[in-house]
């Protein structure tokens, strides 16, 4: 945790959190300083999880309405700005995706490997350098069906009766991975919380 | 074990408890009824609910490994314009954006002033006794629950929720323990033509959602309840509101997004 004042991922984070606080407070001018400063981000993730320029460009949209409409659901004490925006922005593309309008699951389970840059990264808002650390290194503890599984997951927003078509195994047989792997995994990321300090 | 898996269970299946439905959850996993009940555990489960946001902060960093990509300058012309007239709406006290959002906003207007029982913050269960009263009249039903016999049921006296929809448009929802039947009135409430909404009970045990129908705009009807429902309804239970094709949530398919909640009380 940076707070030196000359840390632009500090400043970034600093400026987004009082952005948010400021719209939340009802200042509808925020709303243009936290697109500006998240939209590359965001639109990433509805662009990942859509798998389609159109309906991602739609859920930005609403992501932002809805951020404008919701913004004091925000609790500056718990999550990094970035971290609820990504989350947030995440969430309504699934939900658009479950509506069942898209298709989804453009991206095929072998490539929901990172795409190659198309734009260079959300500017210095990285969600958390250890956490991300973190995460991976207890993903890379799991089975491999596992892991690949939990990223296809997360990255193409696919549901179990997907991955299991796409790997042509029963539903029971990806349910039974994946949830294996949850468990391990949810271990190893308390464990982690529990020796924080140790590591 | 409890799981309810078509596709062979088996000895190898690990248990699965609520810390993992929240992980299946936040990552999008589910899908169908096991979809809906997690929505609806979201908002009656408060461990459920930490659990969820423990994992969303997890996952989360993990999308740092997604590019980035500019949207384009329409996109924010777009937010400002809706955001704009979003505004205007709202100073001219009508209805609020995510109404606007459900295409209902030009119904929402000229329904706001005939909307009888607006509680605006104010008693529930005061407002809703005037939708008793005028829901009363007979209509017909909106939904086709099988018959059987009611078998003891958990409340004697009405019950009643008023559902927010948006910020000065309420869902009145009036169980009638004795006839077994819902009021559901929405005379505040439009059709966009595009979605329909369904109404959900949420039973407490945590089994799946329970339809209730698909919400008419504009009108009050009765709906009548099957002993299965009926023996889920309590004091305090739970009922939601989501989004939907035009004719509800079709067989086999994903249920919408949950677009409201409220809770059925004692009068």
């Amino acid at each position: 945790m940076a707070d030196s004042s000359d840390d632009p991922a500090a400043i970034a984070r600093e400026q987004l959190r009082a952005a948010m606080a400021r719209l939340a407070a009802g200042d509808s001018a925020a709303l243009e300083e936290i697109y500006s400063a998240t939209r590359v981000k965001l639109f990433g993730i509805c662009l990942r999880i859509l798998g389609d320029q159109k309906e991602a460009e739609d859920a930005l949209q609403d992501v932002y309405i809805n951020l404008w409409q919701r913004a004091d659901r925000y609790d500056p004490q718990r999550a990094s700005p970035i971290s609820w925006l990504a989350t947030f922005a995440r969430n309504r593309a699934i939900d658009r995706l479950r509506t069942g309008k898209v298709r989804g699951g453009a991206v095929p389970v072998d490539e929901a490997a990172p795409l190659p840059d198309e734009a260079p990264l959300a500017d210095s808002l990285l969600i958390d350098a250890e956490r991300e650390a973190q995460i991976h290194k207890c993903l890379e503890t799991l089975d491999e069906k596992a892991q690949t599984y939990i990223r296809a997951a997360f990255f193409g927003g696919r549901t179990y009766a997907q991955l299991a078509e796409t790997a042509d195994v029963p539903l029971g047989t990806m349910k039974s991975w994946i949830r294996r792997g949850l468990i391990r995994l949810r271990a190893c990321l308390e464990a982690s919380e529990k020796g924080e300090d140790a590591a | 074990m409890t799981t309810r898996d078509p596709g062979s269970p088996g000895p190898d299946m690990p248990e699965r408890d609520y810390k993992t439905i929240a992980a299946e959850y936040s990552l999008g996993l589910l899908e169908g009824e096991e979809l809906m009940a997690a929505r609806a555990r979201m908002l009656n489960d408060p461990d459920f609910a930490w659990r969820k946001g423990w994992w969303d902060d997890w996952f989360v960093p993990l999308s740092d490994d997604i590019p980035g990509s500019e949207p384009g300058d329409h996109i924010w012309q777009a937010i400002s314009a809706r955001l704009a007239q979003a505004q205007a709406s709202a100073a001219r006290g009508e209805a609020p954006a995510n109404i606007a959002a459900l295409g209902e906003a030009r119904a929402a207007r000229k329904s706001a002033q005939r909307w009888r029982w607006i509680a605006a913050a104010s008693s529930v269960a005061a407002a809703l006794a005037v939708a008793v009263l005028i829901a009363r009249p007979g209509t017909t039903p909106i939904s086709e629950t099988p018959g059987g016999p009611p078998l003891a049921q958990a409340s004697s006296a009405p019950l009643m929720a008023s559902m927010p929809v948006g910020e000065t448009l309420r869902l009145a929802i009036t169980y009638l323990p004795d006839q077994s039947e819902m009021l559901v009135s929405a005379s505040g409430l439009s059709a966009d033509g595009v979605h329909d909404h369904e109404l959900w009970l949420a039973p407490k045990d945590g089994s799946a959602l329970q339809s209730l129908g698909v919400v008419v705009p504009g009108e009050e009807r009765r709906v009548p309840l099957s002993g299965e429902v009926t023996r889920n309804i309590a004091n305090g239970a739970q009922l939601l509101l989501t989004r939907e094709p035009l004719g509800g949530k079709p067989e086999g398919v994903d249920a919408g997004p949950v677009v409201a909640e409220a809770q059925l009380t004692a009068v």
